[in-house]
């Protein structure tokens, strides 16, 4: 994307191991390591713990982040812990990646079947309203999304559809920021002498769209659905609204929080009741595969990001 | 920067292409209408989700909190005029929770610009694979959003499993309850854990910013005989200073709608905290503990309005999106 090719190092030219040794270069790279150590410990030993077993873990023993305690049976046996959880044999953790899955893709799908064309219209089409659309737009990307939720619980609980996954997939879809993402890449890929080009050849303004804007946004919709799915993934407070009374449509980020809920840790009476134990690893376990799919979207849309970094970094 | 110069360049254009077309003039007007009626097709399924997902909840929550709630005694709605937004002001957790946030921003907000701003810099200032490296690391905690952080913060604060053990017994705190509830540390601990979450995203931000300086500009000063910290200092801060204010001010917004974190820090303390500490959780608490949603609906219109006015600022003021708005 042209917003990102103009960076190149202004320091390149000299060569680092020409570079004198100063006390501010020192200083600059020790406090980068120091900050770097106090993000990436509480990681680490956040992961080790989902490979730790929970005794040994209470005893504050396993080493240096608790690297020593790391073992698959652990895994095998938080695993059965976290999956057994639920009425009957459990099960329900499964369901609420599933149903996280099928809110996130859907909202996604939504979110760039929308914003894409909404993105190029404003960006190279002339209309009016333009302008407000785009006020709008931008507006509502820079608000929180949670100020809405509860006048989203109004609407969605006025058509009786509470507790069920439709809704959410449809207000995920809205994606504002999407849509200024798709303007961003129109306004910077897309000439307009190229529209009026495809105009005096006699395409009407939805085939320019699907015939000559489509095939060039490929980095655009990898944007959107990428953005909006990490944004659908992560989101906690609208499920919690929309979805928490039936707990075979909740998502993994609700259930994570039942879970908790459910730890003898933090809950001795409710997890008394239960035949499944969460402790510490287990609820790293299960917090370590609800991120598994991020991490998968992450690696797959690398590409895309880092070439459109700077306006995709507009809103993280 | 560049998302701005980018515009600019686009509107530009688009200008020099709406003169250059005098001689279709006689068709001009069916050329725009068509053109009108084809951008409006292309939007319409972003105009009905912006209908769905925003104004209509809007429209119907100004319509919910002018009606009076339902009681056990008289449980059909009426008219309340402004009646709920008088409830909710007058509720005597409303000053609270608005003070319990600003306790929370005073410190994360000035401990977050700067940990940006610095780190941004730092890494602009380190080329190479270190910068490069060091930027996706401050980055990683940005990935383990909202719950998966919360989470990793449980594990932090709870001196049963924390790798900070020894620090949480020095203090002579043995147990997560007596970790988040002992004096104020509610604040100190929130802030931890959203500039844990939100630095790396920011910094990432405004180091596209600083990358979008011209090397000339900072050659020139180097020519001059500025070293690094009067070039941080006297060159790039000036020039990223629409991306700290846009940075500030997107914060200043997030501040408002904190939820999660001081709730699900109530459930793992047995309920020794506020229930209702931030005033998301208030307006939560009027909709699903006391379901009085004209109430609930009132508090939503409280909280739309004052980020409404950060998000105008942002528009109009940070100077990222002056070419979008003018």
């Amino acid at each position: 994307m042209a917003v990102a090719t103009a960076t190149p190092d202004a320091t390149v030219r000299i060569p680092a191991g020409r570079r004198p040794v100063s006390l501010n270069r020192l200083a600059r790279i020790v406090t980068m390591l120091l900050v770097a150590a106090a993000f990436v410990f509480p990681i680490i030993g956040f992961v080790a713990m989902s490979f730790r077993n929970a005794d040994e873990v209470a005893a504050g023993q396993g080493g240096f982040l608790g690297l020593g305690g790391v073992s698959w049976d652990n895994v095998r046996f938080s695993w059965s812990q976290v999956n057994g959880f639920g009425p009957g044999s459990g099960g329900l953790f499964v369901r609420w990646m599933t149903n996280s899955l099928i809110v996130s893709v859907g909202g996604a799908l939504i979110a760039v079947v929308a914003a894409i064309p909404a993105g190029y219209a404003m960006a190279r089409l002339r209309f009016r309203g333009r302008r407000i659309l785009l006020f709008v737009t931008l507006l509502a990307m820079v608000m929180p999304n949670t100020v809405l939720v509860i006048p989203l619980f109004l609407e969605v609980a006025a058509v009786g559809a509470v507790g069920e996954l439709w809704p959410v997939v449809v207000i995920m879809g809205f994606f504002p920021f999407g849509c200024y993402l798709a303007y961003i890449h129109f306004m910077t890929t897309m000439p307009p002498e190229l529209v009026e080009a495809a105009r005096i050849d006699g395409l009407n303004e939805i085939s320019i769209f699907t015939k000559v804007a489509i095939p060039i946004s490929k980095q655009a919709v990898a944007l959107v659905a990428f953005f909006s799915f990490v944004a659908n993934w992560t989101n906690f407070f609208l499920p919690l609204a929309l979805l928490s009374s039936n707990q075979n449509n909740n998502t993994v980020s609700i259930g994570l929080q039942q879970l908790i809920g459910a730890s003898p840790l933090f809950n001795p009476t409710v997890a008394a009741g239960l035949n499944v134990k969460l402790y510490m690893p287990q609820l790293a376990l299960a917090t370590f595969i609800s991120m598994l799919p991020l991490l998968i979207v992450f690696l797959g849309a690398q590409r895309f990001l880092m070439r459109g970094q700077t306006v995709g970094a507009v809103k993280g | 920067m560049s998302v701005a110069s980018s515009a600019r360049t686009g509107s530009a254009t688009a200008a020099d292409t709406a003169v250059a077309g005098p001689e279709r003039r006689p068709s001009r007007r069916t050329s725009r209408r068509v053109e009108a009626v084809g951008a409006w097709t292309l939007c319409a399924p972003y105009v009905v989700l912006l209908l769905i997902a925003g104004v209509v909840p809007i429209g119907y929550a100004f319509a919910t909190a002018l009606q009076t709630p339902p009681t056990p005694l008289n449980p059909a709605v009426g008219f309340g005029g402004l009646k709920s937004f008088e409830t909710v002001v007058t509720d005597f957790r409303f000053l609270r929770t608005f003070g319990n946030i600003a306790s929370v921003l005073v410190i994360w907000l000035p401990v977050m610009m700067i940990g940006i701003v610095g780190l941004a810099l730092l890494v602009h200032a380190s080329p190479g694979r270190f910068g490069n490296v060091m930027r996706f690391v401050y980055y990683l905690p940005g990935a383990l959003a909202g719950v998966a952080n919360f989470v990793l913060w449980v594990y932090l604060l709870n001196p049963g499993s924390s790798p900070i053990r020894a620090f949480w017994s020095a203090l002579g705190l043995t147990d997560l309850k007596s970790v988040v509830v002992s004096g104020h540390d509610l604040s100190f601990i929130l802030a931890a854990m959203l500039f844990f979450q939100g630095v790396g995203t920011w910094i990432v931000i405004v180091n596209g910013g600083l990358n979008g300086i011209d090397d000339a500009v900072l050659e020139a000063a180097q020519i001059d005989g500025a070293g690094p910290w009067r070039v941080a200092w006297n060159v790039k801060l000036p020039i990223i200073r629409p991306w700290i204010g846009y940075a500030a001010l997107m914060n200043l917004a997030y501040g408002f709608q904190l939820f999660l974190e001081p709730q699900l820090l109530d459930q793992v303390a047995s309920n020794a905290l506020p229930d209702q500490y931030s005033p998301s959780q208030l307006g939560y608490a009027f909709a699903f503990s006391n379901y009085n949603f004209p109430a609930a609906a009132a508090m939503s219109l409280i909280l739309l309005a004052i980020t409404l006015g950060i998000g105008l600022l942002i528009v109009f003021k940070s100077g990222l999106f002056s070419e979008e708005t003018h």
